[in-house]
C-alpha cells in the first residue's frame, strides 16, 4: 500500500520539482491559499493586470471555502503565503508557530455599512448582549475573528459572553438557522449578511455592526507567511507585496464600480447583483503592531489569552506600509 | 429494457418525489431560498454541462477516483491473497490493519495534508485507502471458499505454491474480488467527493462547496443531482463488466438453479 501511494506520490510530485525557476527566463512559482471572498479582491485584481508577472511571480492561488486548510498547510510548506483571519493566525503564533505578517487583507470600515453583522428574527426582541444571555448566537467558527467581534459586541452591550451559547455554523446556512429559530442570533460577515437580509428581509433584521460598535475600523485578516522562508526568500516576498499593493490601489480607486464587482464574481462565483447590495471591507497594505496588540487584548478578554511576541517583531518589512 | 417500455413502481415513485420537489419549491413550502424548483436547477445543471465547466471538474473527479480505487483494490487483492494463504503474515500485519480500518477516512484527510498536500496525491491516496479495506476482506474471504478439492487436485497434481495462487485460487476467489470492488467504488465516489471539499480547488467537490459559498443552490443541488446519477451509472457499469468478466461463475449458478 505505501509502496503504491509512495511511487504515485513521486510521478504527481516529480512534475513541478522538474522544472526549477530559471534566473530572468521563468516566473518564479507562488502557491498562495485563499477563501473565496471579497477580501481578495486585490490578490485577484493584481493577477488578472499582470502585476505579478510584472514581478517575475506566477501566483497560483488554491481557494478553500471553509479555509480550513489554510494555515496547516502554510506550516507543512503546501503554500508560501495564506490569507487568513487575525485571530486564527495570532492562535498559531501563541502555540509557538513563526507565521510573519507580509501584507494587510482586510479590515471593518469606520462607518456602516459594515463587513460583519448581527442578525436576530423580527419580534424576537434582541437588540443586545444582554438579551442574548441564555441564548444561542452563531458563528461560523468558534475562536476565529468573526466570534471574537461577536462577543466583544455582547460584552459591549451588557452581556456575559459565558451565558451566551455559540452554535457553529456555517454562513451559507447560518439565514436558514435563524429563520426557523435553531439559533435566536447570528454573527453574519459579507456577503452573507447582505445575502440574509434580501432573501429573508420579512423575517430576519440587522440588530448591530459588531466591529463599529467595539473597535470602529479594527483588523479582520492579513497575509502571512513562515519565518524561515522570508529569512531565506525575504526579496521574492517584496516582490509579491509590491504587486499586491498594485492590486489593493486599484480596488480603492474602484470601490462599487462594475469592473471590481465583475473581477469579485470571477473568482467568487457570488452573482453580480448579490455583490451590488455586498458592504466592501477596508483594503489596507499595512500591518500596524497597534492593530495586532488590539485583538491580543481583545482575545484575553475572550478566553485566548496567551504568551504572545511583541507584535512589531511579526510584521516583516513589507508590511510596515 | 422493460423498464423503459412499462414503467416499474420504483421508476414511478422517483417521478413523484421530484414533482413534490418542484411543488414544494414553486409555493415556497421551505420558506427558503435555498431551495430551488427542480426546473432551474436542471437548467443550471445543463448551463454548466453545455458551457463545459462540470463535465471537465467531473473528469478530473473520475480521474482521481479510479486511480485511487485501482491501487488501493491491486493492494487488497495482494494483501489479501498473502494474509490468507501465508498464516505468517497475517500475525505480523493482520492487527495493524485492524487497527487502521476503523477509522473514518474524512477524519485523516486534513492530518494527511501535512505529508502529501492538498492535490492529486493526497486524495488518490485517501480514495486507495477507502478501496483497500473491503476489497482485502472480501478476498480473504473469497480463499477461505475456494474448495479444499480443487486444492487438494492441484497438490496431487504438483502444483507449486505461487501457480496453485495464481491458477487455482485466484480465480476462485474473483466473484469475491469483485463484490469487494463494487463496495469500493460507491465508498471511493464519496471519499473522492468529500477530500475535494475539504482540500484544493479540484473537481466537483469543490465546484459544490464554492457553489454553496457563493449562495447559488441551484448550481448546488445541480452538482448533487449529477453526483447521484454518476453513483448509479457507475454501479450499474460494474455490474455490467462484473457479469462480462465472470460469466463463468453465473453460468455457474444458473446451472445450479
Amino acid at each position: 500500500m505505501t509502496q503504491i501511494t509512495r511511487r504515485a506520490g513521486l510521478a504527481l510530485t516529480a512534475l513541478p520539482l522538474a522544472a526549477p525557476p530559471l534566473v530572468g527566463q521563468t516566473l518564479t512559482r507562488l502557491r498562495v491559499s485563499v477563501i473565496p471572498v471579497t477580501d481578495v479582491a486585490p490578490l485577484h485584481a493584481a493577477m488578472r493586470l499582470g502585476h505579478f508577472a510584472a514581478e517575475g511571480l506566477e501566483i497560483d492561488t488554491s481557494t478553500t471555502a471553509g479555509g480550513a486548510t489554510g494555515l496547516p498547510g502554510l506550516v507543512a510548506g503546501q503554500f508560501r503565503v495564506v490569507f487568513s483571519n487575525t485571530v486564527s493566525i495570532l492562535l498559531g503564533i501563541r502555540e509557538g508557530l513563526d507565521f510573519r505578517f507580509v501584507a494587510g487583507a482586510a479590515a471593518g470600515n469606520p462607518a456602516p455599512p459594515d463587513i460583519f453583522a448581527i442578525l436576530t428574527r423580527k419580534g424576537s426582541n434582541i437588540r443586545s448582549g444582554r438579551d442574548l444571555e441564555g441564548k444561542r448566537i452563531a458563528s461560523n467558527t468558534r475562536n476565529n475573528i468573526v466570534w471574537l467581534r461577536g462577543m466583544a459586541w455582547v460584552e459591549k452591550t451588557g452581556g456575559d459572553w459565558r451565558k451566551v451559547t455559540t452554535v457553529e455554523v456555517p454562513f451559507p446556512q447560518m439565514a436558514d438557522a435563524l429563520a426557523a429559530g435553531q439559533i435566536d442570533a447570528g454573527i453574519f460577515s459579507e456577503p452573507f449578511a447582505s445575502g440574509a437580509l434580501v432573501s429573508h428581509g420579512e423575517r430576519l433584521e440587522r440588530v448591530a455592526w459588531p466591529i463599529i460598535e467595539t473597535a470602529p475600523g479594527a483588523t479582520v485578516a492579513q497575509y502571512v507567511t513562515m519565518k524561515d522562508d522570508l529569512e531565506r526568500n525575504g526579496e521574492v516576498f517584496e516582490r509579491f507585496a509590491r504587486g499586491l499593493f498594485k492590486g489593493v490601489d486599484w480596488v480603492n480607486e474602484r470601490r462599487h464600480d462594475p469592473a471590481l464587482l465583475d473581477l469579485i464574481t470571477a473568482f467568487s462565483r457570488v452573482p453580480v447583483e448579490r455583490l451590488r447590495q455586498t458592504a466592501l471591507p477596508t483594503y489596507p497594505k499595512a500591518v500596524t503592531p497597534a492593530e495586532v496588540q488590539e485583538v491580543i487584548t481583545t482575545m484575553a478578554r475572550f478566553g485566548m489569552g496567551g504568551r504572545f511576541p511583541a507584535p512589531a517583531s511579526l510584521i516583516f518589512r513589507t508590511a510596515n506600509g | 429494457m422493460r423498464a423503459l417500455a412499462r414503467p416499474s413502481s420504483g421508476f414511478l415513485l422517483i417521478l413523484a418525489l421530484l414533482l413534490l420537489w418542484e411543488v414544494s419549491a414553486r409555493f415556497d413550502w421551505m420558506n427558503s431560498p435555498n431551495w430551488p424548483p427542480l426546473s432551474v436547477v436542471l437548467a443550471a445543471l445543463a448551463r454548466d454541462s453545455l458551457g463545459g465547466e462540470l463535465p471537465l471538474l467531473l473528469g478530473g473527479t473520475l480521474w482521481r477516483m479510479f486511480a485511487g480505487l485501482l491501487a488501493g483494490g491491486a493492494a487488497g487483492v495482494i494483501v489479501g491473497l498473502l494474509f490468507a494463504s501465508l498464516p505468517v503474515t497475517r500475525r505480523l500485519f493482520g492487527l495493524t490493519v485492524e487497527l487502521i480500518r476503523p477509522i473514518p477516512i474524512p477524519a485523516i484527510i486534513p492530518p494527511l495534508v501535512l505529508f502529501l498536500g492538498l492535490d492529486n496525491t493526497m486524495k488518490v491516496t485517501v480514495v486507495g485507502l477507502t478501496a483497500f479495506f473491503p476489497v482485502l476482506t472480501n478476498t480473504m474471504q473469497g480463499v477461505r471458499a475456494v474448495e479444499a478439492d480443487a486444492l487438494a487436485m492441484g497438490r496431487t497434481f504438483g502444483i507449486g505454491f505461487w501457480r496453485r495462487s495464481l491458477h487455482i485460487v485466484l480465480p476462485a476467489c474473483l466473484p469475491y474480488v469483485f463484490a469487494g470492488f463494487r463496495v469500493a467504488l460507491a465508498l471511493a465516489l464519496v471519499v473522492t467527493v468529500v477530500a475535494e471539499m475539504i482540500a484544493g480547488e479540484q473537481g466537483v467537490g469543490h465546484y459544490l462547496v464554492l457553489m454553496q459559498f457563493a449562495g447559488r443552490a441551484p448550481e448546488m443541488y445541480a452538482t448533487v443531482i449529477l453526483l447521484a446519477v454518476l453513483g448509479y451509472g457507475l454501479n450499474r457499469g460494474f455490474l455490467a463488466f462484473e457479469r462480462r468478466a465472470l460469466h463463468w461463475y453465473f453460468a455457474l449458478g444458473a446451472q445450479r438453479n
